[in-house]
């Protein structure tokens, strides 16, 4: 009972600081980007145009006000959720995060199911003989996909099935022969739900090769955790007053060792999903994913403010939301954790 | 196992077969917006042309035609007048006529809105419909260049019926015009341009495009050689791939197809403040640069050395008054400001970091002067994003920077006016105008007066007072010249070889299977 409220006091001091969390960040993006050279205006009307027009747009765009109006503007604007709209094309942030989000959310969940499934099997194949040819292989494995640089993967993987083989579709999210169906914005799903099965197909086929190569080159993160806690497990003393009470070695490593050897792998999986959502950019950009990742580094190169700003802020809630999810989901499955 | 099963059932039933008879056209770059009053991409006025109609259009030969206007313009006596007379027959997608408050409704549109309203401002004083079949452009003072103006695909008219909630704010996913393509869904990313069924003028060669934008050039690349796209239109592909490209298009697995050249690349000098303020110096510079050299290291001399402000694909830009790569003379100029005999000129030179082409060209030219002329003259390299680059660049930041321009229309004016004009100097040192925003600061005694007098004129004058602006500023040489850039397209062999009009743009509708 007392652990409940421990809990559940934890949590609500974690949700009660995000938005602490997010207005600094905030300030900290609108700051750093008024910080940096360059210009918005030169983005929509071209670097020579003349100072007069230039000036007018800036004008009309509220950037010749003082700083700190612009910044209790924004501010404003924030906390009545109006994320305002892209200097580029006056088409509003939230319109453009509800496009982009769910793309990088249907690469990022796949990418992180197959990273999990190939991690862990990887990861687990070795235990059996520590130091033997599969655990070795299965060490090199981690390193190895770990230590890859994602473009360089991304675009040999993108040459080879795609190009070379044909086997994928080079890039894009959906085949551009097919009307994409409406719905969540997320095509397998909306696929799935309006009964569209060429739809389905094609958005798998579009998904394959970006959220395999995703999945890959953080598989090894999973292999490597999962290896290092099993052994560490493994040499415990539970573990060992279970092997004395003479249950096998299979019972032993499933029924003891494996459910606490997993719970630092959920932490990570944690930690990895709130990287995914705004990390993958290498990935977007090699298969022309249309996700979030790549429209903010486009935004943030076009010094599109708004964009840039509701992005970002987009993104901090969602990692603070999961981070919370996965505490909170480690708590209830690990007694040990006090708060 | 997981995976092996994802491949199977993608790859069931899905191999190349074609699930339509539409081309699908691929192109670098998403698309915001097919606002006409808000595009200024290659990408964007690229679907616009087939999208839309402009009163003029520069054809294939460079010929000024009429498109939606019904003959060439009527140039009052005074040149502040000219008179357009209209198609009778055309139909917008929604069904309504385009006449003269149509074609006044989008040019006012622009003029309020337009991301490039300058350019229309600065000429414009009023637009008069006379009748219904008739506009009127009413200008400031006369100017022979807006005639290549209205061929730009910005100015292409927009439904008023379909606008007129947007008439002063953009409309980004819809396009209503009067071309030959209706279009039929958007996103940012792909776009299905459909034949509009009552247009005007020839019906496309094909049923339907769906185009896409990939984000970078291997997608590019491997689409095309994939076969998963039947054209590539695209500059935006890494110069070893477009090599590729030709080199298939050669032993005839492609085709390839090359436009009239609009970009040009320039080295700017800031002339304002020594050493570069010393003309010698600037040309000892404009005569050390080995074009040819620097073009086949950068680009296995696919970009081709340019010696003019002009580029050779417009009238006038033949002429090449740049000096050619001469290493005696640079010496000897560069000795005549005092360099060469135990004194270097060191040139901090600025590239774009996000441009490839400009840190290959920098660090070639650098190689390039080392070897020849290690005694006189240095370049220290300096790489700046390009946002900052523009950004700074009319404060003066750069002593030398390489840059490139593709003028708004095809017209010689377009490149010599935004890279040369000034209204304030002070001797040979712009202090206010386009000299000051290029990052120059340069102008010299009657450019001016010759850039304002070219724009009354009209013909071989015309051309003959722009080609010695050209030549004036090769003497001075605040800029050098180093490449142009001609766009290409590829196709499948099955298709027609993609044609380019004159403004550069391949005609969509002229795409289709080979007979």
């Amino acid at each position: 009972m007392a652990r409940g409220r421990e809990l559940f006091r934890y949590c609500a001091t974690r949700l009660a600081l995000a938005p602490l969390m997010l207005w600094l960040i905030a300030s900290l993006v609108f700051l750093l980007l008024r910080v940096a050279p360059g210009d918005p205006v030169d983005a929509v009307l071209g670097s020579r145009a003349p100072e007069a027009a230039k000036a007018a747009l800036r004008s009309s765009l509220g950037l010749d006000q003082p700083l700190w109006n612009q910044y209790f503007d924004f501010l404003n604007r924030l906390v009545h959720g109006d994320l305002g709209n892209a200097l580029i094309n006056n088409e509003s942030v939230r319109s453009i995060i509800s496009k982009t989000l769910p793309a990088s959310l249907e690469l990022g969940i796949t990418a992180l199911i197959i990273s999990a499934v190939l991690g862990l099997a990887v990861g687990f194949s070795g235990i059996a003989r520590p130091e033997g040819k599969l655990d070795l292989a299965g060490r090199f494995y981690g390193i190895g996909t770990y230590a890859l640089p994602p473009f360089w993967a991304a675009m040999l993987i993108q040459l080879v099935f795609a190009v070379m083989l044909g086997w994928l579709p080079v890039g894009g999210r959906f085949p551009p022969s097919l009307i994409p169906p409406e719905g969540s914005g997320f095509l397998i799903f909306d696929s799935v739900i309006s009964g569209n099965w060429s739809a389905l197909q094609g958005s798998i086929r579009h998904l394959v090769l970006p959220a395999c190569t995703l999945g890959l080159l953080l598989s090894g993160v999973f292999t490597n955790a999962l290896r290092l806690n099993l052994n560490r497990t493994l040499k415990s003393d539970y573990v060992e007053s279970a092997r004395s009470r003479g249950l096998s070695e299979t019972q032993v490593v499933l029924r003891h060792a494996l459910p606490n050897a997993l719970l630092p792998v959920l932490t990570i999986a944690g930690i990895t999903v709130a990287s995914l959502i705004g990390g993958a950019l290498l990935i977007e950009v090699t298969f022309s994913w249309p996700g979030i990742a790549m429209r903010l580094q486009e935004s943030i190169n076009q010094r599109d403010y708004p964009v840039v700003q509701g992005i970002v802020v987009a993104i901090a809630a969602l990692v603070v939301m999961v981070s919370v999810a996965v505490d909170l989901l480690v708590a209830v499955l690990d007694p040990r954790i006090r708060y | 196992m997981l995976i092996g099963l994802v491949l199977a059932f993608s790859q069931s039933a899905c191999q190349p077969s074609r699930q339509s008879e539409r081309l699908t056209v691929a192109s670098a770059g998403r698309i915001s917006s097919l606002d006409p009053a808000l595009a200024s991409t290659a990408g964007v006025l690229q679907v616009l042309s087939a999208l839309g109609d402009t009163l003029y259009i520069r054809g294939d030969n460079g010929n000024f035609q009429p498109q939606l206007a019904a003959s060439k313009p009527k140039i009052s006596a005074d040149g502040l007048s000219i008179t357009i007379p209209l198609r009778r027959d055309v139909l917008f997608h929604d069904g309504s006529r385009f006449d003269a408050k149509a074609m006044a409704f989008s040019l006012n549109r622009f003029l309020r809105i337009g991301s490039q309203r300058y350019l229309l401002s600065d000429r414009i004083a009023a637009i008069e419909t006379p009748n219904t079949y008739e506009i009127r452009l009413r200008l400031k003072q006369p100017s022979s260049s807006i005639e290549s103006l209205l061929t730009s695909p910005y100015l292409t008219p927009v439904s008023p019926k379909a606008y007129a909630d947007h008439a002063d704010r953009f409309l980004n996913d819809r396009f209503v015009g009067t071309g030959p393509y209706t279009l039929s869904s958007f996103r940012n990313t792909q776009q299905r341009l459909l034949p509009f069924s009552r247009y005007w003028g020839a019906r496309p060669n094909n049923v339907g495009l769906d185009l896409i934008n990939l984000s970078n050039s291997t997608a590019l690349f491997g689409a095309l050689i994939s076969g998963e796209v039947d054209v590539l239109l695209s500059n935006s592909i890494d110069e070893d791939q477009k090599r590729a490209l030709s080199q298939r298009a050669d032993k005839s697995l492609l085709q390839e197809s090359k436009g009239p050249a609009m970009n040009i690349t320039f080295v700017t000098l800031r002339s304002n403040s020594p050493p570069l303020q010393n003309q010698t110096v600037r040309q000892a510079l404009a005569h050390s640069l080995d074009r040819r050299l620097i073009s086949t290291r950068v680009s296995y001399s696919q970009r081709e050395p340019l010696r003019s402000l002009i580029p050779p694909s417009l009238r006038g830009g033949k002429t090449q008054p740049w000096p050619t790569y001469n290493l005696a003379t640079a010496r000897k100029l560069f000795q005549q400001a005092g360099y060469c005999t135990g004194r270097r000129l060191q040139v901090p030179f600025t590239f774009r970091t996000n441009v490839p082409s400009d840190r290959l060209m920098a660090l070639t030219w650098q190689a390039q002067l080392e070897r020849d002329l290690p005694n006189c003259v240095h370049l220290t390299l300096n790489g700046v994003e390009s946002t900052t680059v523009y950004k700074q660049l009319s404060e003066g930041s750069f002593e030398a920077v390489i840059l490139d321009w593709s003028g708004s229309y095809p017209d010689p004016e377009a490149y010599l006016s935004p890279l040369l004009s000034c209204k304030r100097a002070k001797g040979n040192i712009c202090e206010e105008g386009e000299a000051v925003a290029g990052g120059t600061f340069w102008t010299a005694p009657g450019l001016q007066e010759a850039l304002r007098r070219s724009d009354t004129l009209e013909g071989n004058p015309r051309l003959q007072e722009l080609i010695s602006v050209d030549a004036i500023a090769a003497k001075g040489a605040p800029y050098i010249p180093v490449w142009f850039v001609a766009p290409k397209a590829w196709a499948q062999l099955r298709l027609n070889p993609p044609t380019f009009n004159g403004n550069g743009f391949v005609d969509l509708a002229q795409l289709g299977e080979r007979r």
